[in-house]
């Protein structure tokens, strides 16, 4: 019940006080204290005929006035009085009216109590609705910290609908060339050690798979020598095992991801146009003439960009100073890659060639890239620094190339330290750029350590110290 | 402030109650039309573009198959030509089908032999009839001999490929190992061929359209191929490539010869695949050779397949 106006004296005296069982008399602050009226009368208890009728009427029979939602000020009763000043009345049972210096009557409420209590008070103001968005707010909050301290972002971005991390596997190649050519010793195992480690929190983080395969050369073909086209059967073999992936990511043993927390989509699949290119000629080591000239050949096999589309990049292969560079590259499944992968390895192409390809299976492609031209409309490259920067050793005939060696400033994805194996230092390097990637990346807590509190400490006492 | 009466109620009250909506326009029951009529919009067009957008559009008049011939203008009198010619054309205006008859000299081969011309020849046509879905290659020793005979029915059917396919056939006979697949679905075929007696016989052969049969064309055209000096040429690189790769083997089906290649009687063959009355095709297989003359060999037939097409 609610009142559209103040409390009126009926003509037969005594008060028509409908609003003394409402609320508002205890709680809405209106500056007339409902206990006055009722100590105005006849005393604090004494009921007269007439105000006992008219409570009754009230309740019983139709009230005089409507007791709907009407008129502005009820229905805007709570929100004015709310915003109102308040004046500090009826707090607490010893502040009585007797007492009238102390209670501050008419004066601005103190407002007083420690903070929670302000709190509680802010709290109790606002209305139920405020206190419902609120909470959700802080649900939400909640929420995300959930999300990210257990291990349920962990599903969320492996699942294949969500975050989509089943969709990519990432293939390493250990062992290299191990096994019966040549012995591992301590640094090797090293470089394998850091190198998996490496890629493992890579994929763990984003929910990717991983699938390190031992590449050391066996006697798998006893009639025919087809080392390093194991790749072939490497990514086969992968196709089967992951039914759910999409993307494979080949790489080399002696690579590092220099930025975890680059996720492939984000970097690259996302938005698969911007991030490759069809045309060689952008970028053509090889001076590949593109597109074919022979007139017979259809539409998309002369065009430079294929059919255009995202969907039909079936490789992605980065290219170096001297051509495709396979230490690092993306194929996706679909029956193209299928037929890729069957007609990599030719035994007639093989016994024609093998002298002159000495990069193996990496020649190979390109030799299939330069003259079938159903390769090229599903083909796209991708700039080397994306995905497979060189360190200043590798391709170093012309000097530093943007195009090729790795840059911390630009926060390169992957390191390939391609070639250092052969007289340069592979561990050093390994190490180098672990260590770089762990300086780039640090959190919060130890760039709070080494950039402000290291460095406060060596201007106080002009000692370094390590935190 | 404190009134002793309400005031007077108006005279005239509204004649409607206030509406409290802030947008008077937007109704729950307006709004839900609103939404239903959106997802109907949805669902129409989803389904409009799934009934007339989904895959390509064939163009109507689109000939279902496309006839291949390389022509040798050097080395075979222009009326022999002109009569392997006709007999196509003949036989493709009475299945709708059209022809396609490119020469020995149009294509590059970088020194080759002449008969690797058949693989660019097929990869052109598949790029001149983009929408045709076969490409019979018939070589140009050869004459159509029964014009009742469709290929998309005779032949290209999923039923009647599945009932006529060779299974677990070596594909050189008489003892390679690699083998024709034993499970395959008459759909899944890309490519039909023939073997003789010496292995798969290429002067007859039918491709589906599709992006296998350029990355089959491709392959088979591989330079490493054509400068391996194969005994045979593209025969044997054919050969090569179905026995090593098993995505080509896998649509490849194998008929009986005299589906579509039967040879004369002078050809080296076994008496299964010599020609008999009422066959599709007729080739003289090896005529090019010395001591042969494919006229000759021909023309008998090509009075006999001027009499039984006219005769219908």
């Amino acid at each position: 019940m609610s009142l559209s106006r103040s409390p009126s004296p009926k003509p037969g005296g005594g008060w028509a006080s409908p609003g003394l069982n409402t609320p508002y008399v205890d709680v809405s602050g209106r500056s007339s204290p409902g206990k006055a009226y009722r100590t105005n009368g006849a005393g604090a208890n004494t009921v007269t005929w007439e105000s006992a009728k008219a409570k009754s009427e009230g309740v019983n029979s139709y009230p005089s006035f409507s007791t709907q939602n009407n008129g502005f000020f009820t229905r805007h009763y709570r929100t004015i009085s709310n915003s109102l000043p308040r004046f500090n009345m009826g707090r607490g049972p010893e502040k009585s009216y007797a007492e009238k210096e102390k209670l501050g009557r008419g004066r601005w409420s103190s407002r007083d109590g420690s903070k929670i209590a302000k709190l509680g008070n802010f709290l109790g103001r606002i209305s139920y609705k405020m206190r419902l968005r609120l909470l959700a707010i802080l649900a939400v909050i909640v929420l995300i910290i959930i999300f990210y301290t257990t291990p349920l972002h962990y599903y969320w971005r492996r699942a294949k609908h969500l975050g989509g991390g089943k969709k990519h596997v990432i293939i390493l190649a250990a062992n290299q060339g191990g096994g019966v050519m040549e012995w591992k010793g301590p640094r090797e195992w090293a470089i394998e050690r850091d190198s998996v480690r490496n890629k493992r929190k890579y994929a763990k983080r984003w929910g990717y798979e991983l699938e390190i395969v031992d590449m050391s050369t066996k006697k798998r073909y006893a009639h025919e020598w087809r080392e390093s086209w194991e790749k072939v059967d490497t990514i086969r073999n992968c196709l089967r095992k992951y039914p759910d992936a999409e993307w494979f990511w080949w790489m080399d043993l002696n690579t590092f991801v220099m930025e975890p927390s680059y996720s492939l989509q984000s970097h690259i699949f996302n938005n698969l146009a911007a991030n490759t290119y069809r045309d060689i000629n952008q970028y053509n080591p090889l001076n590949i003439t593109h597109p074919f000239d022979s007139p017979y050949l259809d539409e998309e096999a002369l065009s430079v960009n294929g059919d255009g589309k995202d969907s039909s990049i079936n490789l992605i292969v980065p290219q170096d100073c001297s051509g495709f560079n396979l230490g690092s590259f993306f194929i996706k499944r679909s029956a193209w890659t299928d037929r890729l992968l069957d007609v990599w390895w030719d035994p007639v192409g093989y016994e024609q060639k093998h002298m002159e390809w000495e990069h193996k299976e990496q020649d190979a492609l390109e030799f299939l890239y330069i003259n079938q031209p159903w390769i090229r409309p599903h083909t796209a490259f991708i700039e080397q620094r994306k995905i497979n920067s060189f360190p200043p050793g590798a391709c170093s005939e012309n000097g530093n190339d943007d195009r090729i060696h790795y840059n911390e400033k630009d926060r390169d994805f992957v390191v390939n330290m391609a070639g250092c194996e052969w007289g340069r230092d592979c561990w050093g390097e390994m190490y180098n750029y672990r260590e770089l990637s762990n300086y780039l990346n640090r959190n919060w807590w130890e760039l709070f350590k080494e950039e402000i509190v290291a460095v406060i400490w060596f201007k106080i006492t002009g000692h370094k110290v390590k935190l | 402030m404190h009134l002793a009466l309400p005031t007077r109620k108006s005279s005239h009250p509204p004649a409607y109650a206030n509406r409290s909506s802030r947008y008077p326009m937007l109704r729950r029951s307006r709004v839900q039309a609103i939404l239903i009529g959106l997802c109907a919009v949805g669902v129409l067009l989803f389904l409009c573009s799934h009934i007339f957008g989904g895959g390509e559009r064939i163009p109507s008049g689109t000939p279902p198959v496309v006839i291949v011939t390389v022509v040798d203008e050097e080395n075979y009198s222009s009326q022999y030509i002109k009569n392997i010619k006709e007999n196509r054309i003949e036989y493709a205006r009475k299945h709708g089908y059209t022809t396609f008859f490119p020469t020995i000299k149009d294509y590059d081969l970088k020194g080759s032999p002449a008969s690797w011309t058949r693989v660019p020849a097929v990869r052109h046509a598949l790029t001149k009839f983009p929408f045709t879905t076969y490409v019979w290659y018939l070589d140009q020793n050869s004459l159509i001999m029964n014009p009742d005979l469709a290929v998309e029915t005779h032949i290209m059917n999923p039923k009647v490929l599945e009932s006529l396919m060779i299974k677990d056939q070596s594909i050189v006979p008489p003892d390679s190992v690699i083998k024709t697949f034993s499970h395959l679905k008459g759909e899944n075929v890309d490519l039909v061929v023939t073997q003789d007696k010496e292995g798969l016989a290429q002067g007859s052969f039918i491709v589906r359209r599709g992006a296998w049969s350029k990355f089959f064309l491709d392959t088979w055209f591989d330079p490493l191929y054509r400068s391996y000096n194969f005994q045979r040429a593209d025969t044997h690189a054919l050969e090569h490539i179905v026995q090593w790769h098993p995505t080509i083997l896998s649509k490849l089906a194998l008929v009986p010869q005299r589906k579509m290649n039967s040879y004369g009687r002078a050809s080296v063959t076994d008496e299964s695949g010599a020609y008999k009355d009422g066959d599709f095709v007729i080739r003289f297989h090896g005529c090019e050779q010395m001591g042969r003359d494919c006229q000759a060999e021909a023309d008998p037939f090509s009075k006999q397949w001027r009499t039984v097409f006219h005769a219908r």
